[in-house]
């Protein structure tokens, strides 16, 4: 099967048009035009990504398979514990963040439960600490703010 | 002698007591991350550049630290090769032929100790290269112009894949990704491109949270999808028992595989894995019949361990001399010199001496630490291997998100840095590699610019691009760099193959 690259070598003919009618859409610096003005090399650009995603789809290689089983669902989990985690930061704080994405990470890739939120939690701690005192760095407390000191 | 002069300076800055302890300090973690598989070393180093920023260091403490990871990963990949049989890094591949093998005969701490000397023995071959060949080519460097410039940044992204490469026109669509995530952002004439009105995309896109999220987080989302998260199983250490004659046999093999892989490192397209291909199969054509290549031959342990360490040394001399880094690993270095706001490339020699020359100096003495951090130490290193992923790569993860976050405590970094770590897996999965990416972005402004003043000069005659000898050169050799690997790759690549399982790791040297 080669879907792959083709359909892949399809997407970025699109960007590299987008990219290129984009570049002509820039309105003339300050002070005239010059020989090479900002929409130049972006219009190279364009050109270069058209001709070697062209290259793509006329002779492709053979395809990685997709993870659509359950595997698949594994890495959705994984990166919507990043996006929650990077949401999460502030409001929960750095240690209760970390210690539940660390953990659900550490379990959803084979750890026991118990040992995987016990090494989020003890990672975020020595993280935490390492930062604000060794290194005087802020890390945001979040609900855990009513420790802190001073 | 004004090259003398100037690395005794070197060592002046090395030897401060807090440049030698973050030096110790890199090559310590530096040989931790090339022994993790999953770890790689550009993924290693990115990780910690925005550390060494929250650290507050000097410019030349930073890169003396980050010079120093860099040389421990390349000890640091032989470790996993020989007592796993997984490469920790993709140069350590060929030491896997020989040093598992010896591990198996239960020769595990030999193999270590033997391949910690020959990697000592070529990085400092290369160091020495390094220190004779930078200043005459940065001196050389300095008769480009912009048109010489902009060539010799095609030169380098054509060649990135290397002539072992599958498939170069990949490297081109990934070059074109790169560059055009260069150019969004407001430009020096003040028009903003691309930038669709988003606020934090004014700046342009910080290359260090796309270059954390393309190594760090895509190789996070690999592991998973390779249930590799419990390991494998380790071979025991043995009681080490080497005698002086075991460490002069494998002398002359060092040596030869030394000169060989500094040549491969300075040459543009080689790179290391390269260099330990070529310092192994030539040590196996030397020997002969006299070796048991394969079968744990100490020789065949040295070889590639002399080899690839010399080539990544060797790396970095086209990228501190002409600012073009020609692997993963010294891309990630020369966004820690930009980010430090250091240009590269000739004029680094005599603007920044001091740091130049320091991190030479640092090299050097870096090989000494590392020499003694691997072989009294290697059983440390040897425990944390057991450290299995499902572990160990949500808490590097971890710290790639607090090290992004500490650039400048915005979520939408976070973001961002996700983002990227999905695309950089879907690029994988293509097959499209990300260093010319990362390059791309790198080099981006400085290509743009180079550009316009070799039209600025000509008053916009394209010609200018192919109008000196020199230039031509380059654009040829750009040529041959995206033609040979159709011709001689597929040879090359089924001499490399051989025995050796390869490992997710993304493709850095």
């Amino acid at each position: 099967m080669t879907f792959n690259d083709r359909i892949f070598g399809v997407l970025m003919i699109v960007l590299a048009v987008a990219y290129g009618w984009a570049a002509t859409q820039f309105p003339e610096p300050f002070g005239g035009a010059e020989a090479v003005g900002p929409d130049t090399f972006p219009k190279l650009l364009a050109i270069v990504l058209a001709i070697s995603s062209l290259y793509l789809i006329v002779r492709p290689d053979p395809d990685n398979a997709w993870p659509w089983s359950r595997t698949g669902i594994e890495l959705i989990i994984a990166v919507v514990v990043l996006i929650f985690y990077a949401m999460l930061l502030q409001p929960l704080g750095f240690i209760i963040s970390t210690t539940l994405a660390v953990g659900t990470l550490c379990w959803r890739m084979g750890a026991r439960p118990l040992n995987a939120y016990m090494t989020g939690a003890v990672s975020a701690v020595v993280v935490y600490f390492l930062f604000s005192f060794a290194l005087d760095l802020a890390l945001p407390l979040g609900l855990l703010s009513f420790l802190e000191m001073n | 002698m004004e090259t003398l002069g100037y690395l005794m300076d070197g060592f002046g800055v090395a030897l401060q007591p807090h440049n030698l302890m973050f030096a110790l300090l890199g090559a310590f973690l530096g040989t931790l991350i090339g022994a993790l598989p999953g770890l790689g070393p550009a993924n290693g180093v990115a990780i910690l550049i925005p550390l060494a920023f929250s650290l507050g260091l000097a410019p030349e403490t930073a890169l003396i630290m980050l010079t120093s990871v860099y040389a421990g990963a390349m000890y640091g990949g032989r470790i996993s090769s020989i007592l796993l049989n997984i490469p920790g890094d993709e140069p350590a591949m060929m030491t896997c032929l020989d040093g598992y093998p010896m591990a198996q005969k239960g020769k595990a701490s030999e193999a270590l100790a033997i391949s910690a000397v020959a990697s000592f023995i070529g990085s400092l071959i290369a160091t020495i290269g390094l220190i004779l060949l930078a200043p005459l080519l940065a001196n050389f460097a300095l008769t480009f112009g912009p048109a010489e410039y902009f060539a010799l940044f095609l030169l380098a992204f054509a060649t990135l894949g290397g002539i072992t490469g599958k498939n170069p026109m990949k490297t081109v669509v990934a070059a074109s990704i790169g560059l055009m995530i260069a150019t969004v952002g407001i430009d020096n004439t003040g028009v903003q491109r691309y930038t669709f009105g988003v606020l934090e995309l004014f700046e342009g896109v910080d290359f260090i949270i796309a270059i954390v999220g393309l190594f760090a987080i895509s190789e996070l989302l690999f592991f998973i999808e390779e249930r590799a998260g419990g390991g494998k199983e380790k071979m025991k250490v043995n009681k080490l028992s080497l005698s002086w004659k075991d460490i002069r046999d494998i002398l002359p093999t060092s040596f030869r595989g030394g000169v060989l892989g500094f040549v491969a490192g300075v040459l543009p397209g080689a790179g290391a894995s390269l260099g330990s291909f070529i310092s192994y199969t030539l040590e196996k054509r030397v020997l002969g019949k006299k070796g048991y290549f394969g079968q744990g031959d100490p020789r065949g342990v040295a070889a590639p361990e002399a080899g690839n360490n010399a080539a990544s040394s060797g790396a970095l001399v086209p990228m501190l001399t002409l600012g073009v880094p020609g692997s993963g690993t010294t891309a990630v270095l020369l966004a820690l010199l930009i980010s430090l706001n250091i240009t590269p490339g000739p004029l680094m020699f005599t603007q920044n001496a001091d740091i130049v020359w320091g991190v030479i100096a640092a090299l050097l003495i870096g090989n000494f630490l590392l020499l003694i951090l691997n072989i009294p130490l290697v059983g440390i290193f040897v425990k944390l291997l057991s450290v299995p992923p499902m572990y160990l790569l949500p808490i590097v993860t971890m710290i790639a998100f607090v090290g992004i976050y500490s650039i400048s405590n915005t979520i939408f970094d976070l973001y961002f840095m996700v983002a990227f770590g999905v695309g950089g897996y879907v690029l994988r999965k293509l097959e499209i590699p990300l260093v010319p990416v990362i390059l791309g972005l790198l080099l981006g402004p400085e290509m743009e610019k180079n550009l316009r003043h070799a039209m600025d000069i000509s008053d916009g005659d394209w010609m200018i691009l192919w109008d000196s000898g020199l230039a031509i050169g380059l654009w040829v050799f750009a040529g041959l760099g995206l033609i040979l690997p159709y011709i001689v790759g597929p040879l090359l690549r089924r001499g490399m193959k051989g025995a050796t399982p390869t490992s997710g790791s993304p493709e850095s040297d």
